[in-house]
């Protein structure tokens, strides 16, 4: 199997009617079948995470593992439980009565974390990017397989129901052939969270830990990742070649990764990703523009919306109308001007609604349960989790890098090829 | 610890929950402020992405779509304001009331306009509002609904519990002294402003913001004020507004404005809804219940405005009040004219 069939093995799962609905008996189970969940890492997403997978139905926390005091009353707030407390994830995977165990720390201790929650015989949920190197990708997709655990990662979008809708109408042909996606993520702040005491740089590093390049991926790790996952399933495979730039231009406190970044990904059809993210500018906000020959797609955070383009008259009818009334004279070129008119809302059906996190989370759950693979699984976060790690690489050399083709066994994963 | 003079002011303001919310904060310089208030802005689109109603993907949103079909189950978080919600529900008798949305829609408040609605639109929407139509299971955290058609609406509470959560980030933020505003229905005082008391809080004249009723110092305490200025309709030669009364179906008639001043936002902004529909009698056994509390009604007589204080002590009468009459209910003697 070739690279580009093993990512689009993952996303052809992704594309079938795996669309789950909040409704229904999925997840409504026996007291008995309480899961006792885990997790490592419990800033300000795993917090999400945890009042996430409290919506789901038989799911408690039976440990919470972190190295920054206060984030244990945070966690013990959101279960309003006293649930047990770790300083070393050691001895929290050494806890017995965990089924599965949460990762949401910096990303250069995913891997860390990941696989020693894998070899203690838990199933894993795991923050996105999946690591922050490529070789680390591949050493938690080995894992997954020898553990035989379920790995899901926290790519939620794929779960969004607008997604779902609005790929489902990409691959039926709705806006022709897609050759291009341009994805931004614009903010219009540091991208900074608060230190209580700012004269302690250990403790800066500790919650800012997203600026600086020892535990970071920076902008392209912590928002990209999602929009070229997304691509990922579109195109239907992964990206083969990959130039960026980027800098620390306006947020010049510090900081060790970009403020702004752009990285194109070209994709093995001739087709591209063009990603942007800056700090400065909160104009187009997070969003994906998906473009078609016969017609565009925008996908937001809470929607998306169908553009289509003009219609080509037809050769015949063409011929016809010139010929037979000839054409007519005027004044001006009529210009370029962009489309300013509404779009086809992309509605989700009745009872297929839902909140990606919320959809992501029950999910994993009813994996878990009914031992089914997760749709977010250790493939789909490979193919994002590697584009990341070269996406960066290319803006750091400032030069145009291949990705390596993976060969790939059911056991095992190495690279062919280093670049 | 408190700010000191070389802290300076700085100033946020976003767009949230069908509002503004304005952040004031004092730090040392802009690069504190700003990661203070964002982090707080984030904890205010994150319970809007909890509580809202208009949208789809909301926590609240999913309940309303399962809890009538079948248990839904929700985090802690979610579950303990809906218990709180109900308790003000069962406190006030009713006045407060997180499933009055059939009323209003029955009334076409929804949609900014007014009608009177059919006996029989009436008494469908009623079968489906009251808190007893909500029913809360702790041990598993389940919320069911008793019919078919109730709805949950937390826009009389939520921006008090956003307010609240604001407020606990800048707090642990290091944050020393903060103003969070809620367009301006609902405002929090964290600690002072260098050199002062607290924050000063002016309560406005209904349909005439210019004029002031009341000067308010605040200071770790959170006001509400709940009024209806524009949003009037008349029918069968009765004034309506576009506040309604769950326990009869009715939009109150009366009452202008409440202000109530408490320990924290989510109690203000509640119960200053309730403190309008109730009235002041009502009201004040209720208000009775809370430590420190502060209420002030202004009400419509037709010819006349009246204002009505409960311990509304320590609070600055000003150039607002001119026209109006005043009934104070307790602590006459320590009234400021």
């Amino acid at each position: 199997m070739n690279r580009r069939e093993f990512i689009g093995r993952a996303a052809g799962a992704l594309g079938g009617t795996l669309l789950l609905a909040e409704t229904g008996d999925l997840w409504a189970k026996q007291p008995s079948d309480q899961l006792n969940l885990a997790i490592i890492g419990v800033g300000s997403r795993g917090q999400q995470l945890m009042r996430t997978f409290l919506r789901v139905p038989g799911v408690r926390f039976a440990g919470l593992c972190d190295v920054y005091e206060p984030r244990f009353s945070a966690g013990r707030e959101i279960t309003k439980e006293n649930t047990p407390i770790y300083r070393d994830y050691h001895e929290l995977l050494a806890a017995s009565g965990i089924d599965a165990v949460i990762v949401s720390t910096p990303l250069s201790l995913h891997s860390e974390h990941v696989i020693a929650a894998l070899e203690s015989g838990r199933h894993v949920y795991g923050e996105k990017s999946l690591a922050l190197t490529a070789e680390e990708c591949s050493s938690i997709l080995n894992a997954v397989k020898s553990a035989g655990k379920h790995f899901q990662v926290g790519h939620q979008y794929h779960y969004a129901p607008w997604y779902r809708e609005t790929l489902h109408r990409i691959q039926m042909g709705k806006i022709g052939r897609v050759t291009q996606i341009y994805a931004y993520w614009h903010r219009n702040n540091s991208w900074r969270r608060p230190v209580p005491d700012r004269s302690d740089k250990k403790l800066e590093r500790l919650i800012n830990w997203r600026l600086y390049k020892e535990y970071s991926g920076g902008l392209l790790a912590e928002l990209g990742s999602h929009h070229i996952s997304f691509a990922n399933e579109v195109f239907r495979g992964g990206p083969e070649s990959v130039v960026g730039s980027g800098g620390i231009d306006f947020w010049k406190d510090g900081r060790e990764t970009h403020d702004n970044v752009q990285v194109t990904y070209r994709y093995p059809q001739g087709q591209t990703l063009v990603f942007s993210a800056i700090t400065t500018n909160q104009l187009d906000g997070c969003q994906l523009r998906v473009y078609g020959t016969e017609g565009s797609a925008v996908l937001t955070e809470r929607d998306a919306t169908l553009y289509y383009e003009p219609k080509r008259r037809q050769a015949p009818e063409a011929q016809e109308t010139v010929l037979e009334h000839g054409i007519v004279t005027g004044a001006s070129y009529r210009g370029e001007m962009p489309y300013r008119g509404p779009g086809e809302a992309v509605s989700v059906a009745e009872g297929k609604q839902g909140n990606p996190d919320y959809l992501a989370c029950a999910s994993f759950i009813d994996c878990i349960r009914n031992n089914r693979r997760p749709e977010a699984d250790e493939q789909l976060a490979w193919a994002a989790g590697v584009a990341v790690a070269y996406g960066n690489q290319a803006i750091d050399q400032g030069k145009r890098i291949l990705l390596p083709q993976p060969t790939v066994s059911r056991k095992s994963i190495a690279f062919s090829n280093s670049v | 610890m408190s700010p000191t003079r070389s802290d300076g002011l700085f100033i946020q303001s976003r767009n949230a929950m069908g509002t503004v919310f304005t952040i004031y904060v004092y730090a040392q310089d802009g690069e504190e402020a700003e990661a203070a208030q964002e982090a707080a802005f984030e904890e205010i689109e994150r319970v809007e992405e909890a509580l809202s109603n208009y949208r789809e993907s909301s926590e609240l949103s999913r309940i309303n779509r399962l809890a009538a079909q079948q248990a839904a189950i929700t985090d802690p978080e979610v579950f303990t304001l809906l218990e709180t919600a109900l308790e003000y529900g069962r406190r006030t008798r009713g006045a407060f009331d997180i499933t009055v949305g059939p009323l209003m829609r029955a009334w076409g408040f929804f949609r900014g306009e007014g009608r009177y609605p059919t006996d029989a639109e009436l008494r469908r929407a009623r079968e489906t509002v009251g808190h007893d139509k909500v029913l809360l299971e702790a041990r598993t955290r389940a919320v069911r609904f008793a019919t078919a058609g109730v709805e949950l609406d937390l826009g009389a509470i939520g921006k008090g519990y956003a307010v609240d959560r604001a407020v606990k980030v800048l707090s642990e933020a290091g944050v020393k002294a903060a103003l969070i505003d809620a367009g301006s229905s609902t405002i929090y005082a964290l600690n002072a402003p260098p050199q002062k008391n607290g924050w000063m809080v002016r309560v406005p004249k209904p349909q005439d913001r210019s004029q002031t009723v009341s000067t308010v110092t605040l200071r770790n305490e959170s006001l509400s004020t709940s009024g209806v200025y524009e949003n009037f309709f008349q029918l069968n030669g009765r004034t309506y507004c576009h506040v309604m009364d769950p326990r009869t179906g009715i939009p109150v008639q009366g009452v202008l404005q409440t202000t109530l001043i408490a320990s924290d936002s989510t109690t203000t902004d509640a119960l200053s809804n309730a403190m309008f529909v109730m009235g002041p009698q009502e009201a004040m056994k209720v208000l009775a219940t809370l430590p420190n509390a502060r209420g002030l009604w202004i009400l419509d007589e037709m010819e006349s405005q009246r204002l009505v204080e409960w311990r509304w002590q320590n609070c600055t009468g000003d150039s607002g009040r001119r026209n109006l009459t005043s009934e104070l209910s307790e602590n006459k003697g320590e009234q400021t004219r």
